[in-house]
């Protein structure tokens, strides 16, 4: 296999157990050069097992992670071409910020040049803005610079797959929104894959090119954001990813009418018929005030809470013999907001309803 | 009213330190301001102490040269041969050994240290007597071995004994070292050795000189090991203080040698710890 | 390829060992001096307090005894204080050295001790002791007591000191491992410097020590002039490099056969003698020391009521006797040789023919204080 590589990571059928639990099951998965790649799932899932896996510090139970195209199987972690931001950093505490960042390169075999150590590392730490910090003691930096100390300790060494595990946990919001920004242009700029582990929906919607949804020790859906969002491959993955309303149903013959326990009929693009679980994003319904019409796919009900979000109005509303959906509307087009207790009537695209089987 | 709190702070920070100061004043200011005036003395005739001032005692601290040369030459031998073994001890208790038995590990290191010294002393005579080690090597053919009153005897003792003392802080440190900063190192590219020099080594060096000061403090002033497995005839500045006070009850002259003594622990770990920092490079290491 | 088994320790060797050092028995003297283990101390028995004679009141419930390891017989304490309720606290220590210097130091609170002859002047001159009311010691009979043996304990006809027993200090020889004949101290140090390089152990004692080396070399064993005590101690420091050990506790290396010959007194000859027999015990033909160790009262005793009662009580042929089977050393006292059996009086170890005594010297009073004694050991053991 002379040809380059497609893909920077590949696991085949690899699965890890520690003792009784089975931390990863059977996972099947190719990370694209070049590609930034969020690993998203609930805490416990065996994200931080996967990375591990691929650093060299876990080795699979079974199958074979692969970087590059080369199996990885009995390598150790300081012969892999990837490095690793870790949780909470890890950065040496009796070293400096500039002894940090350039550990990597002091570590190389034939020898980098002194010189040549100190410019790469000064530019890792220009990268991330950290030029007049070389000589502090990390300890001495804030939450935030200790996490770009991490970030040029990694990219200083160019890494061919830069692996992220959690990074942006431990900073506050508007911090981590920051990084979000500096993270996707690092990586536009370095142009190496970059596989960020991250229990939160947000940061992986906005960040990556592909999400990796991740439940249990397996993998649900690998896609772009998009994707993930709008067509979530289950009902776990359209809850993980985003609210919904949820709505029981059946799909009648013919697949394109979805009878509720009520009654009500509501349209839907052709699926086939069975029980399912169907599911409503808040942003995906329109929200109408007045009195609701007697069509049998009208929504009606009645205004119980209303949450200003800033940017956009959710509303509560109790539908008449239905219970309570969440109603997002834009500041724009809610401009004469409706009222708790006022009626209000609700409707959708066919295509906006997420049908899967119960 | 910020100053009635202040001085009710004081009062109680006061109150707090007065046990701690009164143990320094009884159990170590006083002595030592004993010792200075009797080292400025005399011997009476039969013994004991005669005021006076001279610096006699000082000027005859040679006849004790050699015991000083012994104690400042294994005094630090004995604490880096304890080094040497008490570290991979520690670092496989610390590091390598099953959590679960970590526990039960670290108690049979401490628990010989219940028992009497002398007593465990006493079991290395043997080993190293002739009816021990020597005879079984003989058995497999090596010639006759002396090796009881020889300075490699006391050595063994000094290591033996202080083992614990040099293992406890190593381990304690080696403990809370983080083990992700070993992940994060070998993720760099570093090798196993690199990574033991260049993070384990460095961040448990406060550990290692917490455990050599000790040992080496409490060496300067050994004698009972040197006394059982030297054979006497290895002689350090401790055995002469005991002479001093015990049999000769030269007062004075032992007072001064206790002096120079206290002046040479401060002296020696001074600049102990200097070499020490300068090892771990120019960042310095945080004790504690 | 000695003919004795010479087998590793044996489990039940090394418990024998630690029983000895938990008794605070390990051989005499100086040993326990420069290990500081002279204080290990024993409270022997409160029992049998219903049964108090008439006086006891006045004796008080408890007192303190400073003596040397493995030299006396604890059943004598049981019965002291079976008699008179007095619980005896036993104060171990390994030199004369050591018990002046504690003496002079102060707040001992001993009631009743154990100096060697050559002492007592001093401790009479420094008024550590009063003279003993003999009128307090019924059971003393001054007119049985061998006069050579008594004669340090008066003083201007006061008597400061009754003796407990007498001794020597020669030399003990394992005759398997050495076939050379030893009959003197030049021998000794010869033979330790040749046939038992490695092998030969000097007290950690400046009496005996110096004091043999002196004799070797044709000098006073209490010799103090500057010119002999250089001599000795060129002697001692060229002697050095070949010696097994400087130390008094010596019994150990001998029994392991880690040593073949060492200085030595009488009563841990006869017990090495009587375990090995290849174990002789020899007195040098050109000198050496012979010595005795008094009971005497320090000034500073609290309860000097029970110190005489005790003394009183060892006095006592009957008990003077069970002391001397159980440390034997020989008795200074008629009354008490006539008690014993034929087979203590008869080794002559225990009690050697006249003529091997007349060249030992008692030691005397000068070497105690003499500092240039204390300075030429001390350099022999530093060197
Ligand atoms: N070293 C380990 N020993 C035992 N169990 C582990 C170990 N590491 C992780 N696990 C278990 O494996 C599962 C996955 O853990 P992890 O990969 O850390 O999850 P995540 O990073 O997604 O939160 C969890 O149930 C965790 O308890
Ligand atoms: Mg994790």
């Amino acid at each position: 296999m002379t040809a380059a590589a497609v893909n920077d990571i590949e696991f085949r059928s690899v699965s890890k157990r520690y003792g009784e639990v089975l931390a990863v099951s059977g996972i099947d998965v190719a990370v694209p050069k070049g590609a930034f790649v969020a690993l998203l799932g609930p805490s416990g899932c065996g994200k931080t097992t996967c990375l591990r896996m691929i650093g060299g510090f876990e080795q699979p139970s079974e199958g074979t992670v692969l970087i590059d195209g080369q199996p990885m199987n009995g390598v150790p972690p300081y012969r892999r071409p990837v490095n690793m931001v870790f949780q909470h950093y890890a950065l040496f505490p009796h070293l400096d910020v500039e002894a940090n960042v350039s550990y990597g390169l002091r570590q190389r075999r034939p020898r980098i040049e002194r010189r040549e150590v100190a410019k790469r590392t000064a530019q890792a730490l220009e990268l991330v803005r950290l030029g007049g910090f070389a000589k502090r003691r990390v300890h001495e930096m804030s939450g935030g610079q200790q996490q770009r100390v991490a970030l040029a300790r990694a990219i200083v060494n160019r890494p061919a797959v830069l692996l992220l595990d959690e990074p942006l946990a431990a900073l506050d919001r508007k911090l981590r929104t920051a990084m979000q920004i500096e993270l996707q242009s690092l990586q536009r700029e370095l142009g190496i894959t970059f596989l960020l582990v991250t229990h939160d929906q947000e940061e992986a919607l906005s960040m990556s090119d592909y999400v990796c949804v991740m439940n249990a020790g397996q993998i649900v859906q690998m896609a772009p954001p998009q994707e993930v969002y709008d067509r979530p491959r289950t009902l776990f993955v359209a809850d993980f990813v985003g609210k919904t309303n949820r709505l029981s149903g059946t799909v009648e013959a013919g697949g394109t009418t979805l009878r509720l326990g009520d009654g009500r009929a509501l349209p839907v693009v052709a699926q086939t018929p069975g029980a399912v679980t169907a599911v409503l994003r808040p942003e995906a319904i329109r929200l109408d005030r007045g009195e609701c019409s007697e069509r049998m796919d009208a929504l009606g009900g009645t205004v119980t809470h209303r949450i200003f979000l800033g940017n956009a109005v959710e509303y509560a509303v109790a539908i008449d013999g239905l219970g309570e959906m969440l109603v997002t509307a834009d500041r724009s087009a809610a401009r004469d907001p409706a009222e708790p207790g006022e009626r209000v009537n609700l409707s959708f695209k066919p295509e906006s309803l997420l049908v899967f089987p119960a | 009213m910020a100053t009635r709190a202040g001085t009710r702070h004081r009062f109680v920070t006061a109150a707090l330190a007065a046990p701690a100061a009164l143990w320094m004043l009884v159990f170590l200011v006083l002595p030592f301001v004993a010792m200075l005036v009797f080292a400025f003395g005399r011997r009476a005739p039969e013994g004991g102490y005669l005021p006076g001032f001279t610096f006699e005692q000082f000027l005859n601290l040679p006849a004790r040269a050699a015991a000083f040369g012994n104690t400042l030459m294994l005094a630090p031998a004995g604490a880096l041969l304890c080094l040497l073994v008490a570290y991979p001890v520690a670092y496989y208790l610390a590091v390598k050994a099953a959590p679960r038995h970590r526990l039960v590990l670290v108690s049979l290191i401490v628990v010989p240290f219940w028992t009497s010294l002398l007593v465990r002393t006493y079991a290395w005579m043997y080993i190293l007597g002739s009816r021990g080690l020597p005879n079984l090597l003989s058995t497999i053919g090596l010639p006759d071995l002396r090796m009881l009153n020889t300075p490699g005897a006391v050595l063994v003792g000094i290591v033996y004994g202080y083992l614990p003392l040099m293992i406890m802080p190593i381990y304690v440190s080696l403990e809370k070292l983080d083990r992700r900063l070993l992940d994060a190192s070998a993720d760099l590219g570093a090798r196993p050795v690199s990574t033991f020099l260049g993070i384990t080594l460095p961040l448990s060096l406060p550990g290692v000189m917490t455990g050599v000061a000790l040992v080496t403090i409490l060496l300067l002033g050994e004698y009972l090991i040197p006394q059982l497995l030297g054979g006497g005839k290895v002689f350090f500045i401790g055995n002469a203080l005991v002479d001093l006070f015990l049999q000769s009850r030269n007062w004075p002259f032992g007072s001064a040698i206790a002096v120079t003594l206290v002046l040479v622990v401060v002296v020696v770990l001074t600049v102990a710890m200097r070499i020490a920092w300068r090892f771990a490079g120019t960042r310095r290491v945080d004790l504690v | 390829m000695s003919k004795l088994p010479e087998k590793p320790i044996s489990a039940e060797a090394l418990t024998a060992q630690f029983m000895r050092l938990k008794r605070g028995s390990v051989s005499r003297r100086h040993f326990l001096g420069v290990t500081g283990l002279g204080l290990a101390t024993a409270v022997l028995g409160r029992t049998g307090s219903f049964s108090l004679e008439a006086h006891a009141q006045d004796l008080g419930s408890q007192m303190s005894l400073a003596t040397w390891p493995n030299y006396h017989d604890p059943a004598s304490f049981e019965a002291f204080t079976a008699k008179t309720g007095v619980a005896v606290e036993v104060n171990v220590f390994g030199s004369n050295e050591e018990m002046l210097a504690k003496l002079q130091a102060g707040g001992t609170g001993w009631d009743l001790f154990v100096p060697t002859n050559y002492t007592i002047s001093t401790y009479a001159k420094l008024k550590l002791i009063d003279p003993l009311d003999l009128s307090k010691l019924p059971n003393y009979s001054a007119k049985t007591e061998t006069a050579r043996f008594t004669q340090e304990g008066v003083i201007d006809g006061q008597t400061y000191a009754v003796p407990k027993n007498w001794g020597t200090t020669g030399m003990a020889i394992n005759t398997d491992k050495l076939k050379t004949p030893v009959t003197s101290w030049k021998d000794f140090f010869e033979l330790a410097q040749t046939e038992a390089d490695g092998r030969a152990m000097v007290h950690d004692y400046q009496l005996t020590t110096i004091g043999s080396a002196l004799v070797s070399l044709g000098y006073k064993f209490n010799s103090v002039d500057p010119a002999e005590l250089a001599k000795a101690e060129e002697l001692l420091v060229k002697v050095k490099p070949h010696l097994f050990a400087i130390n008094s506790d010596y019994q150990p290396a001998m029994r392991a056969t880690d040593a073949w010959m060492t200085m030595c007194w009488t009563n841990d000859g006869a017990q090495l003698n009587r375990d090995m027999p290849e174990i002789a015990f020899v007195l040098g033909k050109d000198g050496g020391e012979i010595w005795s160790d008094f009971y005497a009262i320090p000034s500073s005793a609290a309860n000097k009521a029970a110190g005489y009662a005790l003394l009183d009580f060892l006095m006592t042929p009957e008990n003077a006797v069970k002391e001397h089977i159980a440390n034997g050393a020989p008795t200074t006292d008629s009354r008490v040789l006539a008690l014993l059996p034929t087979e203590v009086t008869s080794n002559k170890i225990v009690y050697p023919d006249e003529a091997a005594l007349t060249p030992l010297e008692f030691g005397a009073a000068v070497t105690l204080t003499d500092p240039a004694r204390a300075e030429v050991m001390a350099r022999f053991k530093a060197a």
